[in-house]
């Protein structure tokens, strides 16, 4: 999906169908299916397998403990499965872009420099914690659960470094606040049929269908 | 003998690239190239960390390999600079004494300056031997005095395959071989001083000191003080 504006109001009504009820997550996921290049996506992105086998977990504890486990499992791994298409979609760029286009150039620029940074910040979490994995790898350890401590402790540190660091070097560049953006965004045709499908997910899982139709019944 | 081989290795990051082919033998190698030239992805794909997209490695009597990665922090498992040690499987008395962290012991890693976190990691991986040590920018965020120290200690490697990926210019040790990447692919400049005719990115002092009519003989700070007494005289 070319045009981010689309691919985002997207993925917030699917975020949304899905979480409703599990009727949507099931629209959401054939959307899915349908609309993105699926295997592609998780190939790339091997950490979505490790969030889907913690919802797992949590909802195993959630069946055993009073029940819903199995919907809960399906609707938020639907939504997992959303995050990771925005994710994987995104370019470098757009979220200032829709920033500026939805409030303008002072708090638009700001919303979206805000939104760039933390994708950015995002992206680097992943490359580090592979690299964390490698390095684990090279020392001749094993992956366990107590590896998540240092791990997680090197993780928030460099996120922190690289937040003070831009800070800084916004501070020097005398940055006060907005900025100019004239955004672009191309639109295909495919981009419109899948934001339709996507609103209409959403509108079918909100209103009572099955109350409708038992009143022609 | 230990020895490592490229047989025509290629790595595609559409639209970047990397292709490879050369034998790394016994002793110091230089692998330099521009930031973002792929010297950190070969190295991972020399430890056997990335996955090839063509051609193979033939690693041959090494058993034992290490890779220093450019970010020492990334290395870090242990809550404390003890423990850190202790990861590696080093004393932490001797090893902090030698860098001069002495009384760090139980503070974090992460607590000390990017500097003394590189001068902790690099003192915990050469205190050991490997028969194919990869080092990623070993001198970044060293000063020149640690850069010094840090050639010293490489240049003390007798055994094994020691391989530094570096856009240093400056400060190096002396080598056996000098590489470069240039526009995605690794050339086998040879070995000093024939190498300078070779290497594209020669440092700027090298290439004074042959306009001068007095080459370095290989690329260490005390090669480069012997050619300029060379024209003196």
């Amino acid at each position: 999906m070319q045009d981010p504006r689309i691919r985002i109001a997207s993925a917030a009504v699917l975020s949304l169908a899905a979480f409703i009820s599990l009727h949507g997550a099931v629209a959401v996921f054939l959307w899915w299916l349908v609309f993105t290049p699926r295997l592609q996506l998780a190939k790339r992105i091997r950490l979505v397998f490790s969030i889907i086998l913690m919802i797992a977990f949590f909802s195993i504890v959630l069946e055993l403990s009073g029940g819903g486990g199995l919907s809960y499992f399906m609707r938020m791994t639907v939504i997992v499965l959303v995050g990771m298409w925005i994710f994987s979609e995104q370019k470098s760029g757009e979220f200032l872009s829709i920033g500026v286009w939805l409030f303008g150039n002072r708090s638009g620029f700001e919303i979206g420099m805000i939104a760039e940074m933390g994708m950015q910040s995002l992206v680097s979490v992943t490359t580090d914690l592979d690299r964390i994995r490698m390095a684990e790898k090279i020392k001749g350890m094993q992956w366990k659960v107590r590896s998540l401590v240092p791990a997680g402790l090197v993780l928030v540190h460099g996120a922190l470094a690289r937040a003070e660091d831009t800070a800084e070097l916004l501070a020097i560049r005398g940055y006060r606040n907005g900025g100019t953006v004239c955004p672009k965004f191309l639109t295909l045709p495919i981009d419109i049929v899948a934001g339709i499908f996507a609103v209409g997910i959403l509108f079918f899982t909100w209103i009572p269908v099955s109350e409708f139709f038992i009143l022609y019944r | 003998m230990v020895r490592i081989t490229f047989n025509r290795l290629s790595v595609v990051r559409d639209p970047w690239s990397l292709s490879a082919s050369g034998t790394f033998n016994e002793g110091v190698h230089l692998v330099n190239g521009d930031v973002g030239s792929g010297k950190s992805t070969l190295a991972l794909m020399m430890a056997g960390l990335l996955p090839l997209s063509g051609g193979t490695i033939e690693r041959e009597e090494i058993t034992t390999t290490m890779l220093s990665l450019q970010f020492p922090e990334l290395h870090v498992t242990g809550l404390s600079v003890a423990e850190e040690c202790a990861s590696w499987g080093v004393a932490p008395d001797e090893i902090l004494d030698a860098i001069g962290l002495t009384g760090k012991e139980d503070a974090s890693p992460l607590s000390l300056s990017r500097g003394e976190l590189k001068r902790l990691h690099l003192a915990c991986v050469l205190a050991q031997d490997y028969d194919l040590l990869l080092l990623d920018e070993p001198f970044s965020s060293l000063d020149c005095e640690e850069k010094v120290k840090l050639c010293a200690q490489i240049g003390q490697k007798t055994q094994g395959i020691t391989i530094i990926f570096t856009h240093e210019q400056n400060i190096l040790p002396r080598v056996k071989r000098i590489w470069e990447i240039v526009e995605g692919t690794l050339f086998d400049c040879g070995t000093p001083p024939d190498a300078f005719q070779h290497w594209r990115h020669v440092p700027p002092v090298i290439e004074k000191l042959i306009a001068l009519g007095s080459p370095p003989d290989n690329i260490s700070r005390d090669d480069f003080l012997e050619a300029v007494c060379r024209i003196q005289g």
